[in-house]
């Protein structure tokens, strides 16, 4: 299995899992079912992390696919552009959706004003992701085309991933305003983490796992500020992390922490652990692992440079 | 600074730069890193509690996190002195580098006045949580971010042999 494979796998999980758990959501609204909204919401989370690596293994792709005869470029360009768009849109969908995870797990009950946001967003990703998929089709399925129409067929997307990286490479301050901002959000998340970990750990046991769990969205911010910085990288110089190792085990890392960051913030095991109680032993064991996994988050993206090649 | 300056150029040190094994410069640079992590996330995370994020927490349970954070500090104060000795004579005449040396020892201060003057206060969960106490909070805050960014901005502003 290579990068390719991998786009070719994963690609499907944001376009039929945001349908689906679209489906779902109007369905549970329908149904007032509160249980299948919050798990919808859920879900939602879920898709947006797995949109990461469909979206990075698509760059992969189109490094690996701009170097053979009879591929154009501008169509893999313009699926570019469609997919980063697509995936802003799922990123901010998947927040939403936890913010409203985290607020019922907090409160008991769902915020309409919160549904409507991902309902919203949903549907603008899904209105992204159709010309985004067509487009990744015309790249290598000319049956696709009628007859005299030429790949892409789709119009230009509103933001360009030439244009991002123009950004970055055309400003010298930029590069090092993105990497302190990295370093910023590193610590935010995790000293959270680490904190709120230590607790199922059993540290301060005087306070129950609920009054750690209000520092989770900060935990949130941390992460979304490192991964709006480092898109920038990855659009601006996609070579040096698309064959680079470090960068798949800072990203596969990446993928089970953010995982138990959705653990901590949704499921009964730690939101159960009360004033005085120890955290159950599966508990520990992923307490233990999550502070492991950032540990190697970090080691990876410290090494892109040594192991792998970038700068 | 002379005796700094020769230590630069031992042996161990112009392997440490320039071996590229993964256990010299790289490891060193990583446990920086965590220390970092640790050393501005815990004590990020202690202030964000001053300011009133999670109320239901007892400041006196967080009181053990000092030894914690200070113990993370020996980590990055460690693997910062030895990344300092291989680049001594870079990053001694750099300004960068004597302003994040000014903010650390000012967050390090601010963070015990915090301790002393409002976490090791036995009441302190008995009562609301003061405006001078917050905004040594906020101080806090404003100092790791200057510190990251002078430590950050350090390996653009100045010509070490490693970027």
């Amino acid at each position: 299995m290579n990068v390719p494979h991998l786009h070719l796998i994963l690609n499907h999980v944001p376009t039929i899992g945001t349908a689906i758990a679209l489906g779902l959501l109007l369905l549970a609204l329908f149904r007032r079912n509160e249980q299948l909204t919050r798990v919808t919401l859920e879900l939602f989370c879920v898709i947006a992390l797995l949109t990461l690596p469909a979206y990075l293994s698509g760059v992969g792709t189109g490094l690996a696919l701009e170097k053979m005869e009879g591929i154009s470029k501008e169509a893999i360009a313009r699926h570019h552009d469609g997919a980063l768009q697509s995936f802003i849109l799922m990123v901010l969908t998947g927040g939403a959706a936890w913010l409203g995870v985290w607020r019922y797990r907090r409160v008991g009950s769902l915020s309409t004003a919160n549904i409507v946001v991902v309902l919203v967003l949903a549907l603008l990703t899904m209105g992204g992701l159709i010309p985004t998929a067509t487009l990744g089709g015309e790249i290598r399925h000319p049956e696709m085309l009628a007859v005299g129409e030429t790949a892409p067929t789709a119009p230009p997307a509103w933001l360009q991933a030439s244009s991002v990286q123009r950004f970055v490479l055309d400003h010298t301050w930029v590069w090092p305003s993105l990497e302190t901002l990295h370093f910023i959000g590193l610590w935010l998340l995790f000293g959270v983490i680490a904190l709120v970990n230590l607790r199922l750990m059993g540290m301060m046991k005087a306070a129950p796992f609920s009054a750690f769990h209000r520092l989770l969205p900060w935990a949130a911010l941390g992460l979304g500020i490192n991964l709006f910085t480092g898109m920038f990288w990855v659009i601006a110089t996609p070579e040096q992390y698309m064959t680079n190792i470090s960068f798949g085990w800072k990203m596969g890392l990446l993928l089970l922490a953010g995982a138990d960051l959705l653990y901590l913030t949704t499921f009964d095991g730690p939101w159960n652990v009360k004033e005085g109680d120890e955290a159950p032993a599966f508990g520990k064991a992923l307490a233990v692992s999550a502070i492991a996994l950032w540990v190697g988050v970090m080691y990876f993206g410290r090494m892109l440079p040594f192991i792998g090649n970038a700068f | 600074m002379n005796f700094i300056y020769q230590l630069q150029h031992t042996a161990a040190m112009d392997w440490f730069r320039e071996s590229g094994s993964l256990v010299g410069y790289p490891l060193v640079l990583f446990l920086h890193t965590l220390g970092l992590g640790a050393v501005a996330g815990l004590s990020g995370a202690l202030d964000l509690r001053v300011l009133g994020v999670a109320p239901r927490i007892p400041m006196t349970s967080l009181t053990r996190f000092f030894p914690v954070i200070w113990g993370a500090f020996g980590l990055s104060a460690v693997s910062g002195l030895i990344l300092l000795i291989a680049e001594a004579e870079a990053k001694l005449s750099s300004p960068v580098f004597w302003f994040k040396m000014t903010f650390l020892a000012l967050a390090l201060v601010n963070m015990q006045v915090l301790r002393t003057r409002v976490f090791a206060d036995p009441h302190v969960d008995s009562k609301p949580i003061g405006s001078q106490a917050k905004m040594l909070a906020v101080t806090s805050l404003l100092l790791w971010v200057a510190v990251t960014t002078a430590g950050r901005l350090m390996a653009y502003l100045e010509k070490g042999p490693i970027g």
